[in-house]
């Protein structure tokens, strides 16, 4: 503050003074102290100050007359006082002196008109004099209740803090609030209407009124405050959030806004919420179909709702469609051989072996590459390659499975090119064929159910593997769909005595998978009897399927899993452990529930050899995802795990961070990855490869590609390779096309199904050696249930495709930021459909249309705009190119 | 960071390493010097940048969030070396330590990198001896190595056993300004304007860069100040440097005019470049027109270098990189000669000019002077305040300093109205030297 700091300089030149006057040995003249004091002030201030001081002596007087107008000329010199924004305004600086005198008078003063002005001016004059009395609020109550704009948006800032503050403390003393929720009645508006919306939103939220925002709301403020609220909800802690969330979808549906309402509507996952979003816009056609699209990507129907209309969209029919639409678009629906992405021969090493390892390697990155596309070099070609005579066993198995990834989302065309390996002799080939028969399946409803109708024979079939491979086609084909039939069918062979822990941890996990997020008191009973009478098989590794099925159910419920957990705690020993951490880390998945992250820490930290650190380590990284600075501070936290922790903990760092950012490839996270996959430790290293496939997903990363050639090189001879394999396919996972990426909808929703897929191969991934490296490869067909396509299509409002120009840039976080500001920056145009980044944006470059839903991705409906300019800038410069 | 153990030999047997190809790609080049400071595992361990600038629940929520995840680092740190079966774990430590410390041997000598020959050779050069060729060990943090660091050398073998980091080119370092002047903004009489504006374009960015934000502007990059000989330019810098916390550099336009060709570009970089490290900051340029001037065909070298040192200084102003925190100060008393690329808003925002004071800000100016002085009751300052003649804040200064020295002269104690009018004329007929008064009327 400027008047300290000349204060201050002014004791200085005395001092010196001093000194000087001691040098020249003369008699300091008394009275230049106060001479200089005044020296200061200028002679306009002078006579402010005079004229100040004058008022305020007259409040004192007899006359209730002169009283009344000096204090109004008190009033009026204060109110037009301009403040800069580096000094307090004058009038307040001079009136400070005296806001002793006027607290005294204000006690003297009859009550009347006079002293309730007096109070207003206390008032103000209290916010200038900052202390923690917070008179500013109590002589506002006391004043006259004069609006409160009068005094600036400076005064009104103060103000809310103090009610703030005093809300708490009278919450805590039990006292009236009447008085301050009456005076944030008249705050509000006035914030409301001078944008400061995230100040009238704070406000609310201290004194736990945030329902009044509603009235207020009109569309142009309406997005700011949504924007705002929702991301606060990432912080509040429960079950505010949950209503912060609420409140967000009733503004939304107000304004009629219906896609975003059940955004949100999904996100707090309320399934009569989203009926009766369904049931406002059921007349409309076109915002009926969007919200469809919205579901279908989210992949739940809306209970109690004749989804007749848009039976097809909700079912993901057409799906498949839509995606070798942006194929050929793309120009990318050629088949493409493993050989194409592993580029070996560039490398000028031996030529690599024949070996049945590769070879299985192979069938799995030709499944990734080409999944979806319904046609590749190996599997389904005309000419019959024969190319899974050239695997062994379980090699079959996953070969002849890997088929049902590339026929992906095409039932009637699919089937026929499965169909050949189902009547194979061969036990494992139409084994194998099961599971691609769940596999194309993934997450497109049909009202024939061709896969239960082929699967359910086999469930009760001859061999083990027969079962394993449908009740875990089963699984991946109704993930999410919560059908009790599925429970009937499934359920009994939980019971089967004589099957190994391998058998039961799949139908575990499938039921799991296909009971995500329900909290099924059911079957939650069945699994923890299972796991009780198991005994000590539940120790071993394919047991942990068991815990992750049993996690699923609870997947982001929260609270809702604290019964489950406390039944756990009666299982003693390695495997209650196990399924503690996993129910616990599945219930809190994505809310970066800091106090839950504390105890998987904790648990690190106990200084033993734990090989269920590693489970801790991916917990954290489960929890904490979805939300950029949680997700920030985990890569800090995995950097100290790394550097003091066990070989355990080492192990699952990497795939940790595959799953914090998963299609998402960071290069902080690549850099630690590519350190890793160099690693002394096999499984450090594997664990690291297979990660560099994640975070690249389907998005032809070249520098991930170039570290994973250098790592084939690198690992010609070990068995690193088939991972180093696997992830070349992943990194071009439908040919660049797809995501396995959880979140949607602008990083907002996490698609359960889709962590449940993720959640398998990392869990699997957890015990390399043992599960993914020998026999239980064919988990790593569990990620079909995060695949989707990573692209923005636009539609006309007849469902057929519109190819308008978009602009695609890097997200900007807007939150809190005044006026209009951009969304997107570095943006490039292009012609829909289009492939869209992690952290990328787009927005239509024309105003031709209209989009139904504010967040441009996946599938979205266009609609004319009646106000378009045709004139439009660029679309003259778009004719001209 | 790049010197991990990228294989285990022991693993492969040594039958296999007859299997070995002939040729294996090289390993991934070691990053050698600055840039590998901006990557990898630096940037995982700073902070996420927190997005609301303005104050509100959320901006709070979020650092709040941040705090506990130190808090969870910080206890997990504890608890782990707490829990840790103490044995094994330190003497594996200390006899790491040791054996480092033998290697690096006793005692050391200081040399400078002249050459980074590969990944474990460089020619270095010893302050005494000539240069030699020796070998770097591997324990030695690649990313701080660069051309002219000033390395350790093992007392023997000369081979690079560590790095002296924080060098910053000294020439550099004589910018920054360690002792704050006394000026301060009560020195300064009138200006008030000037004082304002300077505030609100300087100080306001670094302490409250949220009220920018709430109104949706980008706070200004820099300001010029530009006026009459004398009228407080260099005082109002000092004055905001005495006022701030912020790293204040300080350079004079000339300084930047090297011998050397490149060296000065090289210094205005580097010059950026600490004022980042240390940013918030603010850089002072004083005398701007020593390479501000305009552009034209030139053929000395001379002349083409100065351009050129102004060309960097454009690009550093308003480049390719952004810099938010570091703003720019310059003054000059010429405005209308500097190159106007070089004022163009967006690197220079603020454009503030200093007056000749008026009849107030001069009787402001002698109040100043005159405070600290034994005055004569005689003395009738507003004689001098009203007068016609073009005073500038610095002509009232040499006024007051000169009428302080006349009275010493006939050893009086006091100052004297005719002290006063006598240095006023030495003063005014010194300032007019050469063009006689009256000559042209």
């Amino acid at each position: 503050m400027p008047e300290n700091n000349s204060s201050n300089n002014n004791n200085n030149t005395q001092k010196e003074e001093t000194k000087n006057n001691k040098d020249s040995s003369k008699p300091i003249p008394k009275n230049k102290k106060n001479e200089k004091k005044e020296e200061t002030l200028s002679p306009e201030d002078e006579k402010l100050k005079n004229d100040l001081e004058l008022m305020v002596t007259r409040t004192k007087d007899e006359n209730s007359e002169i009283v009344l107008a000096a204090l109004e000329s008190l009033k009026t010199e204060i109110k037009s006082s301009t403040s800069s924004m580096t000094s307090v305004p004058k009038p307040l600086k001079f009136l400070r002196l005296h806001y002793n005198t006027l607290v005294e008078t204000y006690s003297t003063t009859p009550e009347g008109k006079s002293k309730r002005i007096l109070s207003d001016i206390l008032s103000v004059l209290a916010m200038a004099n900052g202390n923690d009395e917070r008179d500013t609020l109590k002589y506002k109550l006391l004043g006259s209740g004069e609006a409160i704009a009068a005094w600036g948006h400076e005064y009104v800032r103060h103000l809310a803090t103090e009610i703030g503050v005093e809300y708490d403390i009278r919450k805590e003393e039990n006292q009236s609030v009447e008085d301050l929720l009456k005076l944030v009645d008249e705050i509000i508006p006035f914030q409301m209407t001078h944008n400061a919306e995230p100040e009238a939103c704070d406000l609310l939220l201290e004194v736990e009124q945030l329902s009044k925002i509603f009235n207020f709301i009109d569309e142009n403020n309406y997005p700011r405050v949504c924007l705002y609220l929702f991301n606060c909800s990432y912080y509040v802690p429960g079950p505010d959030d949950i209503n912060i969330l609420k409140i967000c979808v009733d503004i939304y549906i107000k304004m009629k806004q219906y896609p975003d309402a059940l955004r949100i509507a999904m996100k707090i996952g309320d399934s009569e919420l989203i009926t009766s979003i369904f049931k406002l816009a059921e007349n409309n056609k076109s915002v009926l179909q969007q919200l469809g699209f919205l579901a279908a990507r989210q992949k739940i129907v809306p209970e109690n709702f004749d989804i007749e209309p848009i039976a097809d969209i909700i079912n993901n029919t057409k799906l498949g469609e839509f995606f070798l639409n942006l194929a050929t678009d793309l120009d990318v629906r050629e088949p493409k051989l493993p050989e194409d992405i592993f580029q070996s021969h560039l490398d000028s090493t031996t030529v690599t072996v024949d070996s049945a390892r590769i070879n299985l390697a192979s069938s799995f990155v030709n499944a990734f590459v080409n999944a979806g596309f319904g046609k590749d070099k190996l599997m389904t070609s005309e000419e019959d390659t024969k190319w899974w005579f050239k695997n062994r066993d379980l090699g079959v198995l996953s070969t002849v499975a890997s088929t049902g990834m590339i026929v992906l989302w095409d039932i009637d065309g699919g089937l026929t090119k499965i169909d050949k390996f189902l009547c194979s002799q061969e036990k494992h080939c139409s084994n194998g064929a099961l599971m691609a028969i769940g596999m194309l399946n993934c997450g497109i409803r049909s009202d024939m159910d061709p896969a239960l109708a082929l699967l359910a024979e086999h469930v009760n079939g001859a061999s083990t593997q027969t079962r394993i491979s449908a009740i875990y086609g089963l699984g991946l084909a109704y993930a999410g769909t919560h059908r009790q039939d599925l429970m009937s069918l499934l359920s009994p062979c939980l019971d089967d005595e004589k099957e190994k822990m391998e058998f039961i941890g799949i139908v575990a996990l499938s039921l799991g998978l296909i009971f995500i997020g329900s909290c099924d008191p059911e079957l939650s009973t069945l699994f923890v009897q299972t796991l009780i009478q198991r005994g000590s098989q539940a120790n071993e590794s394919h047991a942990r399927f068991l815990h992750l099925g049993l996690g699923l159910l609870y997947l982001g419920k929260q609270d809702a899993a604290e019964l489950a957990l406390e039944t756990l705690k009666a299982i003693e020993g390695k495997a209650g452990e196990y399924a503690r951490l996993t129910v616990e880390a599945c219930a809190y998945a994505g809310t970066g529930n800091v106090l839950k992250v504390q105890n998987m820490l904790h648990f690190c930290s106990d200084g033993t050899e734990n090989p269920h650190h590693g489970l801790a380590v991916l917990s954290i990284a489960l929890i904490a995802m979805g939300e950029d600075l949680g997700s920030d501070m985990c890569l800090r936290s995995f950097d100290h795990l790394l550097q003091k922790g066990n070989i355990h903990i080492k192990r699952a760092i990497p795939l940790a961070l595959g799953l914090i950012s998963p299609s998402n490839p960071r290069i902080a996270i690549m850099d630690i990855l590519s350190k890793l996959s160099h690693d002394n430790d096999p499984e450090v290293a594997q664990g690291a490869i297979l990660s560099l496939g994640l975070i690249g997903a389907g998005t032809n990363n070249a520098r991930i590609g170039g570290m994973l050639r250098a790592l084939a090189v690198f690992y010609s001879k070990d068995v690193h390779l088939f991972f180093v394999r696997i992830a070349q396919g992943l990194l071009h996972m439908g040919k660049g096309t797809m995501t396995i990426n959880p979140y949607h909808m602008d990083r907002s929703l996490m698609s359960p199904v889709s962590v449940g897929g993720l959640l398998t191969l990392l869990h699997a991934a957890l015990d390399i050696k043992n599960i993914l490296s020998t026999q239980s490869h064919y988990l790593f067909f569990s990620l079909v249930c995060s695949m989707y396509p990573r692209m923005l299509m636009t539609l006309d409002e007849d469902l057929n495709p519109l190819p308008v120009s978009v602009r695609v840039g890097t997200s900007v976080d807007t939150v809190g930021l005044a006026g209009k500001p951009k969304t997107i920056t570095g943006f490039q145009t292009h012609t829909t459909p289009v492939l869209l980044g992690f952290n990328e944006r787009a927005e239509l470059a024309t105003d031709d249309y209209i989009a139904l839903t504010n967040i441009l991705e996946g599938i979205v409906i266009l609609k004319p705009n009646p106000n378009a300019s045709s004139t439009s800038p660029i679309v003259t410069s778009k004719n001209k190119k | 960071m790049g010197n991990n153990q990228s294989s285990d030999p022991n693993k492969r047997g040594d039958g296999q390493n007859k299997d070995q190809p002939k040729y294996q790609p090289p390993p991934p080049p070691t990053q050698f010097g600055k840039k590998k400071k901006r990557r990898g595992a630096e940037t995982a361990s700073k902070l996420p940048s927190i997005t609301p600038h303005t104050k509100c629940k959320l901006k709070q929520l979020k650092l709040e969030r941040v705090k506990d995840y130190l808090l969870m680092e910080q206890e997990f740190l504890q608890n782990y070396d707490l829990n840790q079966p103490k044995v094994d774990e330190d003497s594996k430590e200390v006899s790491d330590e040791k054996t480092i410390e033998e290697i690096r041997g006793d005692p050391l000598t200081v040399g400078s990198l002249e050459e980074i020959i590969d990944d474990n050779h460089a020619i270095v050069s010893s302050t005494v001896g000539p240069e030699h060729y020796v070998r770097i060990m591997s324990f030695v943090d690649k990313s701080k190595l660069f051309l002219g660091a000033t390395v350790l050398l093992h007392n023997k073998t000369l081979s690079i056993v560590g790095v002296i980091d924080g060098e910053v080119d000294p020439m550099v370092n004589v910018m920054k300004v360690e002792k704050a002047p006394t000026e301060s903004y009560s020195d300064i009489g009138g200006l008030e304007t000037q004082v304002q504006e300077m505030k609100e374009a300087i100080e306001l960015p670094l302490t409250h860069p949220e009220l920018y934000e709430e109104i949706g502007i980008k706070p200004p990059k820099g300001v010029i100040l530009y006026g009459e000989p004398g009228t407080g330019k260099t005082l109002l810098a000092k004055a905001v440097a005495n006022q701030t916390s912020a790293t204040f550099l300080r350079v004079v336009g000339s300084e930047l005019i090297q011998k050397y060709l490149g060296d000065g570009p090289k210094l205005v970089r580097e010059l950026f470049r600490v004022a980042e490290e240390c940013a918030p900051s603010i850089v002072f340029i004083d005398e701007i027109d020593a390479v501000g001037t305009k552009r034209y065909d030139s053929h000395s070298g001379g002349e083409r270098e100065i351009q050129r040192t102004m060309l960097e200084l454009l690009n550093q102003l308003d480049g390719f990189d952004a810099r938010t925190d570091v703003k720019v100060i310059m003054a000059t008393n010429r405005i209308e000669t500097l190159d106007p690329a070089l004022i163009r808003p967006g690197r220079i925002d603020r454009k503030i000019e200093f007056p000749l004071p008026d009849i107030k800000t001069k009787r402001r100016i002698f109040e100043i002077h005159t405070s600290k002085m034994n005055l004569s009751e005689d003395v009738n300052l507003e004689e001098f305040v009203m007068s016609k003649d073009d005073l500038s804040g610095a002509d009232i200064k040499a006024i007051c300093t000169e009428s302080g020295l006349l009275a010493l002269r006939e050893r009086r104690m006091r100052v004297t109205h005719t002290d006063f009018k006598k240095a006023k004329e030495k003063v005014l007929y010194r300032k007019t030297q050469g063009a006689p008064e009256g000559l042209y009327m």
